[in-house]
């Protein structure tokens, strides 16, 4: 099963950001998008995800996105957004509570009191259900959020089909600990065979957790394949504008990327 | 760990911690109880008591008693409960919907709308044709009203909200201008009325429950009954539109048509109940506060409660109203402004990072 994205454009204002990315993910993989600030990787994500119009079009499971309702959609797939500000004074729990707001597969009273304490301590957020959202720390509200997300489509796959979990920039708050919690998260999520597709910043994250890379630059995509074929010295130091040098990781045979001082004088 | 952590009282379950459903299930009870108590105060409260309300309830008292509780009070007692739930739960959407707790109908020019549709309806009603009026009779008011707060919170909702975001800034300073604007409206069609509608108007301007009478009160319960009902569908959805609109509609709910549904929600509340008692402030914007500190705000909980409790404030207003100056009474519009413009004052000073954007 398969989330096929065709000749997607996207005007912002007059602007037109993505200029027909075509783009592909499997389930059972996770699929990484990276590029640079202002490339389009979250405006693609949020194209995918049917928060932006588009032209163009998003078939999932083999349905066309822009074609099922609101209900349906959330059943089949979940989005964690890169920051969210809640507007009222939920406690933690309330906010992960939320995640059931579409149903759950197996709708019992009992599980769906028991799956977000589950899922808070997959975030490892255990006894945090009690704590106020807001007074809690950038990182988190990131976690908290990711476990209502995980609520929400708890299951990997659905009578047969698989679910998907987007997640945009799901690391960018996080000390290095909880980086690899939540990386692992996502791998073991695909390989119970979900899909995950994540918007990342973090290149050596990528090349450690990727399956698939899809490199953006300037609302296009310019490569696409595992991280040892995309994550190369020539087409990352051209998409992000700098030096990068990107090395091999023995013990893992992982790439490794480090940033060059620019040549001074 | 937090020393922050909250949790319900058990009742005969385990409480996890932050899970408010059983103190919200527990705070519905007490209100109903203080519901029944004050409707029983309500009934027996008069300028000069002498009436034995109870006889008069199961018919055995004197035909003076039971036409002071049968005529007078008891469609003032229905009309306070039924006022102040329909203020309180339109306030609750509103704040929901405008994902502030600043978003009060009083406040930002729905009820002023609701103003403009009756007082357009008292006065040029009349140039109807017959066979219009006679198609719509007592529900006239009602309806315009409940025309004019639409028109009102779809214009404030347009200009306040872009992309999904609401600006409080904009939506306070809209409301101000468009209550401004319907204010206008509203004196030039004064300006035209005659010495008997004046009265009326006069009386009805001022915010009192006094001149409810069963002919009111039918007119306008079937649409507050209707919004009432209506309301709690709205939770699911209003609780996940605390996220935003994005993730809202990530978790399947139908953000437009939930939008749609909520507004004509909180319009058919505020103008059916304008259209009886005029603006009545502050209670939908202090019973939702008041009740989001004590069980959070989850609106499922929320908007019951809020039905509950905003009944019980209306008729507490009520009855100081009537006994402030007895034998004389203020307009209960006075006492809701005199109690909740320092408690709005209060939660405006906490909330300042809300506004200051």
């Amino acid at each position: 099963m398969e989330l096929i994205a065709k000749d997607i454009h996207v005007k912002l204002g007059r602007k037109e950001i993505l200029h027909g990315v075509d783009f592909t993910a499997r389930a059972g993989q996770l699929t990484a998008i990276v590029g640079p600030n202002g490339s389009g990787k979250t405006t693609l994500l949020r194209a995918l995800t049917g928060e932006l119009p588009y032209k163009g079009s998003v078939v999932m499971n083999g349905h066309d996105c822009a074609r099922i309702k609101p209900h349906q959609l959330a059943m089949m797939r979940a989005v964690l957004p890169q920051a969210a500000n809640l507007a009222f004074p939920f406690t933690v729990l309330e906010v992960v509570r939320l995640g059931l707001t579409a149903g759950l597969a197996s709708d019992t009273p009992d599980m769906s009191d028991r799956l977000p304490l589950q899922a808070l301590a997959r975030v490892g957020l255990a006894g945090f259900e009690g704590r106020h959202f807001h007074d809690l720390s950038g990182g988190e509200k990131q976690r908290v959020q990711l476990a209502r997300v995980l609520v929400q489509i708890w299951e990997p796959m659905l009578e047969g089909q698989p679910r998907w979990l987007f997640l945009d920039e799901p690391v960018s708050a996080l000390d290095i600990g909880h980086q690899l919690v939540v990386m692992q998260l996502a791998r073991d999520y695909a390989a119970a065979g979900g899909g995950v597709i994540a918007v990342m910043h973090d290149l050596n994250l990528t090349a450690m957790f990727a399956d698939q890379v899809t490199l953006m630059d300037a609302g296009a995509i310019r490569a696409t394949g595992t991280p040892d074929q995309v994550l190369t010295n020539e087409r990352l130091s051209a998409a992000y504008h700098c030096q990068l040098q990107v090395n091999t990781l023995p013990p893992l045979g992982g790439a490794w990327i480090l940033p060059q001082a620019a040549e001074a004088g | 760990m937090s020393t922050q952590t909250i949790s319900s009282p058990a009742l005969g379950q385990k409480a996890v911690a932050g899970d408010r459903r059983s103190l919200s299930r527990f705070l519905s009870f007490i209100l109903l109880g203080a519901l029944g108590l004050t409707m029983l105060l309500s009934l027996g409260w008069g300028a000069a008591d002498q009436t034995d309300v109870l006889a008069a309830l199961t018919g055995t008292g004197s035909v003076r008693d039971q036409i002071i509780v049968w005529d007078i009070r008891m469609p003032r007692m229905l009309t306070g409960v039924l006022v102040g739930a329909a203020l309180a739960v339109s306030g609750a959407v509103m704040q929901g919907l405008f994902r502030n707790p600043l978003a009060d109908p009083g406040l930002v020019g729905v009820s002023a709308g609701a103003g403009f549709g009756a007082v357009a309806a008292i006065v040029l009603g009349g140039y109807l044709p017959v066979a219009v009026i006679a198609l719509v009779g007592n529900y006239l008011v009602p309806f315009a009203a409940f025309l004019g707060s639409w028109a009102t919170t779809l214009l404030l909702y347009g200009i306040a909200t872009r992309g999904g975001r609401t600006s409080v800034a904009t939506m306070l300073l809209a409301g101000i201008a468009l209550g401004a604007l319907t204010g206008a409206l509203t004196g030039l069609i004064v300006y035209y009325a005659t010495d008997d509608q004046l009265r009326d108007l006069t009386f009805w301007g001022m915010g009192s429950v006094a001149g409810a009478s069963w002919a009111k009160f039918t007119a306008s319960a079937p649409l507050i009954i209707l919004t009432l009902i209506a309301a709690p569908f709205l939770a699911r959805a209003l609780n996940a539109l605390a996220l935003g609109e994005a993730a809202a509609s990530h978790l399947g709910i139908d953000v437009q048509k939930m939008k749609r549904i909520a507004i004509l929600t909180v319009a058919g509340s505020v103008g059916a109940s304008v259209a009886v008692t005029g603006g009545i402030g502050f209670v939908g914007i202090v019973v939702p506060h008041l009740l989001r500190l004590v069980q959070g705000p989850d609106h499922r909980g929320l908007l019951v409660n809020a039905a509950l409790l905003g009944a019980v404030t209306l008729l507490l207003a009520d009855a100081i109203s009537r006994s402030v100056i007895a034998p004389a009474e203020l307009p209960i519009g006075i006492v809701t402004a005199a109690l909740g413009g320092p408690f709005f004052l209060w939660i405006l000073l906490k909330n300042r990072n809300l506004v200051e954007m």
